[in-house]
């Protein structure tokens, strides 16, 4: 079980750890003054600086308020019910963007479409093929023909002569 | 590395053997113009209008959709052309940045990743000074900043892109020496020289006419062989070809120029590159084309094959000189 | 009063029926790109640009401007009802726009956004039409440093708000402020930050970092409430509208207020989204119970919709007088101008009448026009609150994502979308601010631009920021909004101990 004081402290870590990648990005770049002022690195190198900085803040305060015993850092992050209500939503999501890479957007969403009103929202067939066809034939139209904006496509569209 | 020679090799086999059978090229698809600048830029006109003309004389059957591809002051638009390596329906609109990016810039994609298919214009530009300033000509401006090394700002377009390295040019052959101040475009750099932030900017003409006509900055010359096609009058009468050029007012700069280039992948059929040259030569003749080189004051000159590798070629000779000597070159 | 005359001219120009349709065309097409997040004015103007090459180019401006104070409405109805602004400059109204709209008061959110909008946008159209030359001359007194300046007082104002813990809106800001970095850095020419990826070579855009963060965050964490969503119980009545209308004066100070700070922004180079959130921080400062914003306090929403507004007709000025672009938006209508033939510059207006005040006679038209048609469609938006949650947030989730690829055309655009996605989740339930990370990323890159382009101009002087009185009023003005608030703290921990001495 995730408690509070466990996501605070992975979240700071985290972000320190991106803080660290800029400033190692930055230093390539020159981090000083010269006559033109500061140079290319200077500003990403403080910035990135701070932001490690105020993390480690972060942490330490955290771990502070543990020691003296807060209630907030106590409780569930996520507990095992709204868990699994985010993974519901969270997991088709992820396989969208799967299936967008691979096998189109449109396809993509047809089928997260079909798969979120069918087996997740319990509709019908019939509402579920026209919510799912209609938009993907509205996007069709929309980008494809009126603003002559190609979405990624997949192996079907040829076979269909799109 | 041999396993790609080797693909590289069959590939241009193929479309070696493609070139008899086939008949003339056609696009079988819609067609992209990759442009190397985000929307409103330099490029992005020079795209669309070849777009509206094509469009409208119907030169290309198939649909054309045009993206903006400007990140990395173009570079995101020519690795996407990379990307479409032998695809040639994908068509990459650019300057010099082409062939010069690869210098200054540690980039994933190199020169020979692109086939040449044409350049439509030359850009021109031209020195320009504040209306209200006191030098008469190019010469006497120069002497001024002579006289006082680091006194005198330059306004440009980016940084290591065309502008710096002309006015890094005219240092070299005067002995000036400018405070470089980079802008991010030819307009910022054209009110900034109006408000008399700066004391002069080398933007294209068509980047500086809406000031010129009020009399809020004036041309000293222009950096090309010959003068300027007349038109009409801008301002106090004068016109574009009455700016002597930049060798005439004792600037010693022969020409500096840059073409509005077009290009397609590596390794695409010969057929399709001689059908897009057959498309744009037709553009190049439109009416409205001419009409859009003289409104914009570029100069409209075709080049294709030989003459446009032989430009190239000279043209990145003499870039990649100042280059080395700013010591721009990216390790 | 020559202005005046010209205006009646410039009516006469626009007001065809010819043009009154163009005006309707525009304003939903821009609807259309406006709630496509992603899509937006700018990508919407550049698409219509080649069907305007055969226009004439006062129809064509009109048909493109329509567009864009479409779309600028269109971006406001997908910030209030499903916290995804679709354009960057409405995303100060998501902050209590969408509260309102899930508490089920949608109807009333939108009708305060549209009318304030369109009250921001006469204003800035009157300014220009009275003032044109004044205006243009003193935006031309404008250099890096004075831009510099205006930037950090858009900050200043910002941070004095407080709220969260300083420490994560410190590091939400870095993270903002580093994103805005990556990609070319035009001053020195160098690409940064790029970690050799190609894909990073355009930068993060702003638009995947607001379509993830807010959009697909916020449907994350609506999920984990199990989908509790008032909008259901709304009543949608056009009724409602006109009761609200008649609620709007109520508001006055706020409605003049932010049209002030939208119009500075405007004609200064801060731009919209600087003014939308300038004024939602101006307004919480000034008001009498500042904790109910963020909780669907409709001042929340008229402020920045003033502002942006009035910021966004503004703009126009610089753009046509010279040849500044205020926005992105306005970068692709110039670029529109040269290809019509036209020259953005101070003798735009003597030498094109015809078109400069057609345009301007235009902007009033457009504007009417489109406050009429967004109010029209106010219930039909509101009605797709009532659809089941559990068809509509499937259905906001292919918006988003396909929204995030037209942005750029690139596949690894849905992958960071979906990552900011995970990290506005986390960081909306660990507290963390996301504004300040968002306005960083607009303007940070900026703001760091024109303090390096100083420093050349200055060859590493900071005295150059109070070296004219312009500028030096600027950063006094900065200092102060960024001073007040330490002050308001500190008189109040002395007052604290002075009545507990007295005890």
């Amino acid at each position: 079980m995730i408690t509070r004081f466990r996501a605070e402290i992975t979240t700071a870590a985290a972000t320190a750890l991106f803080g660290l990648g800029i400033v190692r990005g930055a230093l390539e770049f020159g981090i000083g003054w010269d006559s033109s002022g500061p140079q290319p690195g200077a500003f990403p190198f403080y910035t990135g600086m701070l932001v490690t900085l105020a993390s480690l803040a972060t942490v330490g305060l955290t771990i502070v308020r543990r020691v003296a015993g807060s209630a907030q850092l106590q409780e569930h992050f996520l507990d095992g019910e709204r868990a699994r209500r985010v993974a519901s939503f969270f997991l088709p999501l992820f396989a969208f963007v799967v299936l967008s890479m691979t096998l189109g957007m449109y396809a993509a969403t047809i089928l997260y479409l079909v798969f979120a009103m069918r087996f997740q929202g319990h509709y019908g067939w019939l509402p579920t093929l026209a919510t799912a066809l209609g938009a993907a034939a509205f996007f069709y139209l929309a980008l494809e023909k009126f603003f002559q904006i190609g979405l990624l496509k997949g192996p079907i569209e040829p076979l269909l002569g799109l | 590395m041999t396993t790609l020679k080797l693909t590289t090799a069959l590939a241009c086999a193929f479309a070696l053997t493609g070139v008899g059978a086939a008949q003339a090229w056609q696009p079988t698809k819609p067609v992209e113009f990759v442009v190397t600048s985000g929307a409103g830029g330099g490029t992005d006109n020079f795209a669309r209008m070849i777009q509206s003309i094509i469009t409208k004389n119907k030169l290309i059957e198939q649909p054309i959709v045009v993206v903006n591809k400007g990140g990395g002051s173009g570079a995101e638009g020519y690795i996407h052309g990379k990307a479409g390596k032998g695809d040639p329906h994908r068509v990459i609109f650019g300057t010099n940045n082409a062939y010069l990016l690869p210098y200054v810039a540690k980039l994933g994609y190199k020169l020979s990743d692109l086939t040449p298919v044409s350049a439509l214009a030359l850009d021109e530009f031209l020195l320009w000074v504040n209306g209200k300033a006191e030098y008469a000509d190019a010469r006497a401006y120069i002497e001024a900043v002579k006289a006082k090394p680091l006194g005198f700002k330059m306004a440009g377009s980016q940084s290591k892109d065309t502008d710096q390295t002309l006015t890094s040019m005219i240092q070299d052959v005067t002995g000036a020496k400018f405070i470089y101040v980079p802008f991010q475009g030819g307009s910022a750099a054209a009110t900034q020289l109006a408000g008399g932030h700066v004391d002069s900017n080398v933007n294209n003409p068509n980047e500086n006419i809406g000031q010129w006509k009020a009399g809020q900055v004036k041309p000293l010359c222009v950096f090309s062989p010959v003068r300027l096609a007349k038109g009409e009058p801008v301002f106090e009468g004068k016109g574009w070809g009455d700016i002597p050029t930049c060798k005439e007012a004792g600037l010693p700069i022969e020409t500096f120029q840059m073409p509005r280039t077009v290009w397609l992948p590596a390794d695409v059929p010969t057929d399709s590159v001689k059908f897009y040259e057959g498309v744009l030569e037709k553009v190049s003749e439109t009416p409205e084309w001419k009409e859009f080189i003289t409104r914009t004051a570029q100069t409209g000159r075709f080049m294709k094959g030989k003459e446009l590798t032989d430009f190239v070629a000279k043209d990145e000779a003499a870039n990649k000189k100042v280059f080395e000597a700013e010591g721009w070159v990216a390790k | 009063m020559d202005n005046i005359a010209n205006l009646m001219h410039g009516f006469s120009v626009a007001l065809t029926t010819h043009h009154i349709l163009l005006m309707m065309a525009g304003v939903l097409l821009g609807i259309l790109v406006g709630v496509l997040p992603g899509l937006g004015a700018p990508n919407g103007v550049s698409l219509l640009l080649p069907l305007t090459f055969s226009m004439d180019p006062v129809s064509a401006i009109i048909l493109l401007t329509s567009l864009y104070w479409g779309a600028l409405f269109g971006g406001s109805t997908t910030s209030i009802l499903f916290n995804i602004p679709g354009e960057p400059s409405s995303v100060a109204t998501t902050f209590d726009g969408h509260p309102m709209a899930k508490q089920g008061r949608a109807t009333e959110a939108l009708s305060f956004a549209f009318l304030s909008a369109g009250f921001g946008a006469m204003a800035g159209v009157v300014l220009i039409t009275l003032l044109s030359g004044w205006v243009a001359n003193f935006a031309l007194k404008f250099s890096s440093p004075e831009y510099f300046a205006v930037y950090f007082m858009t900050f200043a104002s910002f941070i004095g708000l407080g709220g969260a813990s300083p420490l994560k809106a410190v590091v939400s800001m870095g993270i903002g402020f580093t994103l805005a970095s990556i990609g070319m850095d035009s001053v020195s020419g160098n690409i940064r930050l790029t970690y050799d990826f190609d894909v990073l070579l355009a930068g993060v855009s702003f638009l995947i970092a607001v379509i993830g963060l807010f959009g697909i965050g916020e449907l994350l964490l609506t999920m984990e409430e199990g989908l509790k969503f008032d909008g259901v119980h709304a009543k949608v009545r056009i009724r409602d509208v006109l009761t609200t209308a008649a609620k709007l004066p109520r508001y006055w100070l706020a409605l003049l207020r932010s049209s002030a700070i939208g119009i500075w922004m405007g004609i200064t180079p801060g731009g919209p989204t600087a003014a939308s959130f300038m004024s939602y921080a101006m307004a919480k400062r000034s008001s009498r119970n500042p904790d109910k914003f963020g909780k669907g306090e409709p001042e929340g929403v008229i402020a920045p919709e003033t502002a942006d507004h009035a910021a966004g007709s503004a703009a126009m000025l610089p753009m046509l007088a010279l040849g500044i672009p205020g926005s992105a938006t306005a970068a692709v209508m110039m670029g529109g101008l040269m290809i019509w033939g036209l020259n953005p510059g101070p003798t735009l207006f003597t030498d094109r009448p015809d078109f400069v005040w057609g345009l301007i006679a235009s902007m009033y038209l457009g504007n009417v026009v489109a406050v009429v048609v967004v109010l029209a469609t106010v219930p039909l938006f509101a009605s797709i609150l009532r659809i089941p949650f559990s068809i509509v947030g499937p259905v906001i989730v292919v918006i988003c994502f396909i929204g995030a690829y037209t942005v750029g055309s690139k596949p690894f655009d849905i992958w960071l979308a979906l990552a900011f996605g995970v990290i506005g989740y986390v960081f909306k339930k660990l507290d963390y601010p996301i504004a300040p990370l968002v306005l960083a990323m607009v303007i940070g890159d900026k703001a760091e631009d024109a303090f390096r382009q100083s420093m050349i101009f200055s060859q590493g002087s900071l005295k150059i920021f109070w070296s004219n009185p312009l500028v030096s009023t600027l950063m006094a003005i900065g200092l102060a909004l960024l001073l007040f608030p330490l002050i308001g703290v500190a008189r109040r921990g002395v007052r604290r101990l002075a009545t507990a001495r007295d005890q």
